[in-house]
């Protein structure tokens, strides 16, 4: 792997020399807007002011502004591991082409839902470490579910990996692209970097990963059942905000837009007839199973669903469980390469169920 | 009033094989409970899960699909995606207690008396289970 160690300074200027070289035309990062910060799209370097990528916040899957983007324009992105994967899936998904798209990927302690963070901005600030964690959640302020569980906060994906330890930022070249868009700037020169201390610091990322995951395991097992399912749900109004922040739910036009899936009028009328009463609004529990299954290959456990549910159904205990679940029975990861096909797109002759 | 009960079963089933293998059933007079519904598809390759969800959130007691043997599909490769995309949605479904209503089958055309025995063991493995509880359930 090669790489090169930079200062807070020179990583900004290389921010501007990615859009100044040309080597993308527009790069989408996050940056300081008064006392927040969110994502924004660049594409003069003189307008990129205040850059701020450490900054642990979630607000929107990055990834979703990528859907649809034509192959003439080059796109750089600066995003979290959760949002590269998400990233990768929609490659596999033919969303947009993977070689016009630059994906520098940055090293995530975990992230703070946005009302959290409001609140709390000044303690958290940008330099976010595991003793600083313990002390705001003593404080009542705890990173989100699905960052608990995470253990990709490290993941080598995408083109460029950027993560700071202890105050030195490292940027390093993962893929071909990555390492041509890094040569082309003058300043930078890349070397052979020691990927131990990466290595160690993911396997801690893990370790501290597990107790979480076991109590997130438990909690979602107690859903398995009908019951209790259906009482999680109950609360379900149909808003359609967890498949609009999906970053993964893709179609242009979604099965529950169409009039089989939004009965409306003399159709629900004609349903109600049928089956003596129904929950208004309709279709919640098909909604949520649909998107069940159209999602678990591809989910990244990004957790944007639960961010965006306004009746705070805990989603992270349900998507990225049964993902996991189907995951395992086709043994696919989502978001690790963009070279692997996606589990529904081929077959096995003698698998599952095979011929009696 | 479970001895009652006769659930109604949705069978989606393959242009070419179980819906053939079903007509020969019938033209060599092979009995099976009147409690399915079939509905003939092209291939099984077109059951979408959705349909079969639908399905069951509509209260039926249970759904089958019938698809040709491995190797057999008249679109050479259909009931291999049916099976992985089955297989995938009685997964989610085993969470929720309802995988057992859903059943993929391979049945051949010429298994006539095959398709009459798969609706028998399913009308009486779902009476077994009871009514599906999502036809109560205001949802």
């Amino acid at each position: 792997m090669k790489g090169v160690q930079l200062g807070e300074e020179a990583l900004d200027n290389l921010f501007k020399s990615l859009l100044a070289e040309g080597i993308v035309d527009v790069l989408i990062i996050p940056q300081k807007i008064g006392e927040n910060v969110a994502y924004t799209m660049v594409s003069d370097p003189e307008k990129l002011k205040s850059p701020a990528i450490f900054t642990p916040i979630f607000t929107v899957n990055a990834a979703n502004v990528l859907k649809h983007m034509p192959a003439e324009k080059k796109i750089g992105v600066v995003f979290k591991p959760c949002e590269t994967k998400a990233a990768i899936e929609l490659v596999k998904l033919e969303q947009f082409e993977k070689d016009s798209v630059l994906m520098i990927t940055v090293g995530c302690p975990g992230t703070y839902k946005l009302e959290d963070y409001n609140k709390h901005a000044d303690e958290i600030g940008d330099k976010l470490d595991d003793s600083k964690i313990e002390q705001l959640k003593a404080a009542g302020c705890e990173i989100r579910p699905a960052c608990k569980i995470c253990e990709d906060k490290l993941l080598e994906t995408g083109d460029v990996l950027i993560d700071r330890t202890d105050g030195n930022i490292l940027v390093a070249a993962i893929s071909e692209m990555g390492e041509e868009a890094l040569t082309v700037i003058g300043e930078i020169e890349l070397t052979d970097i020691d990927t131990s201390a990466l290595e160690s610091k993911r396997s801690a990322i893990i370790e501290s990963a597990k107790p979480f995951r076991e109590e997130w395991k438990t909690a979602s097992e107690e859903l398995r059942d009908l019951d209790k399912f259906l009482e999680v749900f109950k609360d379900c109004i149909v808003c359609k905000n967890c498949r609009d922040m999906c970053p993964v739910c893709y179609c242009k036009t979604c099965f529950f837009e169409q009039p089989l899936g939004k009965p409306e009028g003399v159709d629900l009328l004609n349903i109600v007839g049928l089956r003596g009463s129904i929950k208004v609004p309709s279709d919640s529990l098909l909604f949520q199973l649909t998107r069940m299954y159209h999602d678990c290959f591809t989910c990244v456990h990004c957790g944007a669903c639960a961010d965006a549910c306004p009746k705070e159904i805990p989603l992270t205990n349900i998507f990225p469980w049964i993902s996991e679940k189907v995951k395992e029975l086709f043994e696919y990861k989502s978001g690790r390469d963009v070279e692997e096909t996606l589990p529904l797109l081929t077959y096995q002759e003698d698998e599952l169920q095979p011929r009696e | 009033m479970a001895e009652d009960f006769e659930p109604k079963i949705v069978v989606f089933a393959c242009n070419w094989c179980t819906y053939t293998g079903a007509d020969l059933a019938g033209t060599s007079r092979q009995e099976y409970p009147p409690n399915v519904r079939v509905i003939r598809l092209m291939c099984s390759g077109r059951a979408d899960p959705v349909f079969l969800i639908k399905a069951l959130v509509n209260g039926a007691d249970g759904v089958f699909v019938g698809g040709c043997h491995p190797g057999d599909c008249h679109y050479t490769k259909g009931n291999y995606y049916a099976r992985r995309r089955i297989n995938a949605l009685q997964k989610i479904l085993e969470q929720f207690g309802l995988a057992e209503r859903t059943r993929l089958q391979w049945l051949s055309a010429s298994e006539g008396p095959q398709f009459a025995q798969a609706m028998t063991k399913m009308t009486e493995d779902i009476k077994k289970l009871g009514p599906n509880p999502l036809k109560e359930a205001l949802v």
